[in-house]
């Protein structure tokens, strides 16, 4: 059983029924800055972290490129390998702007994936909350356990 | 801007190493992907030319483990540094919440260093975000070079540090500096969590 993993629980129903739906392999719901929402299939955490880098790196590049040639945007980007293909795409919701990547198999179709896509932004848009502020997420004397962490990490 | 998932307890954080070209961004990273344990980091992506000069970014995901009792993990980009990658770097500076400006320590470069961090602060603003409130320090790399042919931390100091931020002399290629500064960004970065600013998808 792959797992599928959230932030924000919002995001959870829309994506799982979007996996079945399309039967993709691979589904990162992200921030344009590349902050992962949601995800299904990926079980390492920094792993994710590397494809989400990626994947809003190619929507912002494609989306820079589209404002030099006069175009608004150019919509999904769709990539077919031997063995997956990936689809990608951007979309409008109350809590902002998101990428969504697809990888997905020989067992379904970019056309499938699409038609289904669509469904999912409508999805995510109708439960999508509106953004909103928050308060302090840390304790004030969080400095001693981060000052141990990164020594942890660097083995001192 | 910082993930924060209250449900599952983590936090996500974007660190952006900036810089001129040939500084020692990509060496900062490549330092910390070497000394940190492979269950604590993800693979190193490296976008660069034939030449190895960074062309879009290299992103370096880290899981720093609990912080008041948030799994804490950060994303750390570099830019690249040649000045004319600029529509590039305003790119991978989206969204970031902190910032290590890693300036070259050699003398011929102060006009570099400069430029660069102009760039930075143009490149910031035209994000809609203040300056002075985005988390930031600054690194003195290359002080293992020559006396004759680098200016002193204090010398630099003085030409590039006019916001009082944190500084930092290192030499990236030995280590020597790299946990430092990153113990320092990650600190002003999560220091602004405990004081309650805003955070949002974005």
């Amino acid at each position: 059983m792959t797992a599928t993993t959230v932030v924000e629980p919002w995001t959870e129903a829309p994506l799982v029924r979007y996996v079945g739906q399309a039967s993709a392999r691979l589904v990162v719901v992200m921030t344009p800055a590349g902050q992962v929402l949601a995800q299904h299939g990926f079980p390492r955490a920094v792993d994710l972290m590397g494809v989400s880098a990626l994947g809003a790196a190619i929507v912002a590049s494609s989306g820079a490129l589209a404002e030099l040639v006069g175009e608004r945007s150019f919509g999904a980007l769709f990539h077919a390998g031997e063995r997956h293909g990936i689809h990608l795409a951007s979309c409008r919701t109350p809590r902002g702007p998101l990428v969504v990547l697809t990888v997905f198999g020989r067992e379904t179709s970019i056309g499938l994936v699409e038609v289904f896509f669509e469904e999912f932004v409508a999805a995510l848009q109708a439960a999508a909350p509106a953004a909103e502020a928050r308060g302090p997420v840390l304790a004030g004397d969080f400095e001693a356990e981060l000052g141990r962490s990164l020594a942890t990490l660097f083995g001192r | 801007m910082s993930l924060v998932n209250f449900t599952t307890r983590e936090i996500t954080c974007k660190i952006v190493y900036y810089g001129p070209g040939r500084s020692g961004k990509t060496t900062n990273l490549q330092y910390i992907y070497g000394q940190v344990p492979e269950d604590r980091r993800g693979r190193m992506v490296s976008l660069a030319t034939q030449t190895d000069r960074t062309l879009f970014f290299d992103f370096l995901p880290l899981d720093l483990g609990s912080i008041s009792g948030f799994t804490t993990r950060f994303q750390l980009y570099t830019v690249p540094g040649q000045v004319y990658y600029n529509a590039t770097r305003r790119l991978v500076l989206q969204g970031a919440d902190g910032v290590v400006f890693v300036a070259d320590s050699q003398a011929r470069q102060l006009e570099e260093n400069i430029e660069s961090l102009q760039n930075l602060h143009q490149n910031i603003l035209e994000q809609g975000v203040d300056v002075r409130t985005l988390p930031m320090v600054l690194q003195f790399n290359k002080q293992d070079l020559p006396r004759d042919l680098i200016l002193s931390p204090q010398e630099l100091d003085d030409a590039l540090n006019f916001r009082g931020l944190p500084t930092f002399a290192a030499d990236a290629l030995r280590g020597t500096g790299v946990f430092e500064t990153l113990k320092a960004i990650s600190a002003e970065v999560l220091r602004r969590l405990s004081e309650g600013a805003s955070g949002r998808p974005g």
